[in-house]
């Protein structure tokens, strides 16, 4: 009896040995074949990506609360230290404001009139979608946040993303109540955008470091350090003058853009579901964010 | 009889709790933390807890479990799906191949093996990632994240081993 046991383990064991072997080969085979659907962007990857996030994503907006509580504490402490400084520099810039108010005013009663003597029809307005941030950019391949906004607050796939400093980039996957957004600093993100006084088309191309590159352009375009750069609307993909960034360098490398937007900080986002489509060359005033839009 | 039933439940809830605690881990740490920079570079926790339970307790992290844990982070975190599937996979296939190596040895061994571990991760990771891209990134950030996850490693395995004892352990008496 005893015998016949150890012959049956010696027929059994290799034969698990060898299903173990191939199941790691199996695995091995099968990851790559994910990657390579991955890569081919096929929907049913993107499908599955969504209804999972979808699945975690009220556990992981419950628990990034108490991180983002303790964040804000912090900071809190930390403004108090320089209360004084910022009250100076808001002082300043409110002054600043206050001009451009005026002017935006006057540009605005002249816009009108000219409407009237043009008899325009207006546009429909832009509509946003406000979402948090529940998940960061991690890993060092990818720069991407998870938010907790889809499908059933209009957010879809290819949406601009923006807060109050600027463009952060665009809904890349859309799920029924989270989503995933590429930054604009991502290897595989591309914005069409323009400079805002020299009116040169380019194509901001992220490649994972924190200054995103301008490319698509002839070196003498006449761009200078500290140039704003804002979306150009092309493609009808995003609205036209958001905010985007400032040229930070020029030289052998390209030239970079330094965005407005803090990536690092990211909490409350909001997403333009809505813009008018006939906007190509209409500017944001500079002093006023993309919520002035109307 | 309902007794046996609950042992029985007890019993498999703490032959999960590997995995089920490394995939608490890895959603965790996909939580924004609001450093300037640390998105970028965040600590692979997969790969510690992968290396942590096929170096003591093989028998409840089988190939799978890592396979499962890494597409888990790839969805995540974002980068590309099956990534850190093979990453994971490749992990705990070569610290179980090697375990009789381990038996035995001091924390420092073993630490010095996870970074070995962990630079041979990035650097798979970093080729493929350059391959599925078709562009040349820069490895900087990729040996950052493996350097400071190696410095991580400790007190993550000091966390791991508290959750052994507390869980998987009265399996063993």
């Amino acid at each position: 009896m005893k015998h016949r046991a150890v012959s049956v383990a010696k027929v059994t064991v290799p034969i698990r040995a060898l299903l173990n072997r191939f199941a790691l080969l199996f695995l091995i085979i099968a990851a790559f074949a994910i990657m390579l659907l991955g890569k081919a962007d096929t929907l049913v990857v993107e499908r599955a990506r969504s209804s999972v996030v979808d699945a975690v994503a009220p556990v992981m907006d419950a628990l990034s609360r108490p991180i983002a509580t303790v964040s804000e504490g912090v900071g809190r402490v930390n403004r108090f230290f320089t209360v004084y400084e910022e009250n100076a520099q808001l002082r300043e810039q409110n002054a600043r404001l206050l001009e451009w108010q005026s002017a935006a005013l006057a540009l605005a009663a002249e816009n009108s009139t000219f409407r009237k003597m043009l008899h325009f029809v207006p546009e429909r307005g832009t509509s946003f979608a406000a979402a948090r941030v529940i998940g960061d950019s991690g890993g060092v391949f990818v720069r991407s946040v998870l938010i907790n906004g889809g499908t059933v607050d209009g957010i879809q796939k290819g949406d601009a993303v923006v807060n109050g400093d600027g463009l952060i980039g665009r809904v890349a996957e859309s799920g029924r109540r989270s989503g995933r957004v590429l930054l604009i600093s991502d290897l595989n993100s591309r914005i069409p955008v323009v400079g805002e006084k020299s009116r040169v088309r380019a194509i901001l191309a992220g490649d994972n470091s924190p200054l995103p590159k301008l490319s698509f352009l002839s070196p003498n375009a006449g761009l200078e350090v500290g140039d704003r750069i804002v979306t150009s609307g092309h493609g009808g993909v995003f609205p036209a003058g958001l905010p985007v960034g400032r040229i930070s360098s020029i030289g052998d490398g390209g030239i970079r853009v330094q965005p407005f937007a803090d990536f690092y900080r990211l909490e409350y986002v909001r997403i333009i579901t809505e813009f008018p489509g006939e906007v190509a060359g209409r500017i944001v005033p500079s002093a006023a964010g993309p919520s002035q839009l109307q | 009889m309902i007794t046996a039933a609950f042992q029985r439940l007890d019993r498999s809830a703490r032959l999960l709790a590997p995995f089920v605690t490394s995939v608490l881990l890895v959603m965790l740490s996909a939580l924004p933390v609001y450093l300037p920079g640390y998105g970028q570079v965040a600590v692979d926790v997969g790969l510690m807890t992968v290396f942590y339970w096929a170096i003591y307790r093989p028998d409840l992290f089988p190939a799978i479990a890592a396979f499962v844990l890494g597409l888990w982070q790839d969805i995540l975190v974002g980068s590309p799906i099956g990534l850190h599937a093979l990453i994971l996979l490749l992990a705990n296939w070569a610290i179980v191949s090697q375990r009789t190596f381990f038996q035995g040895k001091s924390f420092a061994v073993i630490w010095w093996c996870f970074s070995l571990v962990a630079l041979a991760a990035a650097i798979v990771s970093w080729i493929i990632v350059c391959a599925l891209n078709v562009t040349l990134m820069s490895p900087v950030p990729v040996l950052f994240q493996a350097a400071l996850t190696v410095g991580v490693f400790p007190f993550m395995a000091w966390l791991l081993a508290r959750a052994q004892h507390a869980i998987v352990r009265p399996l063993d008496v």
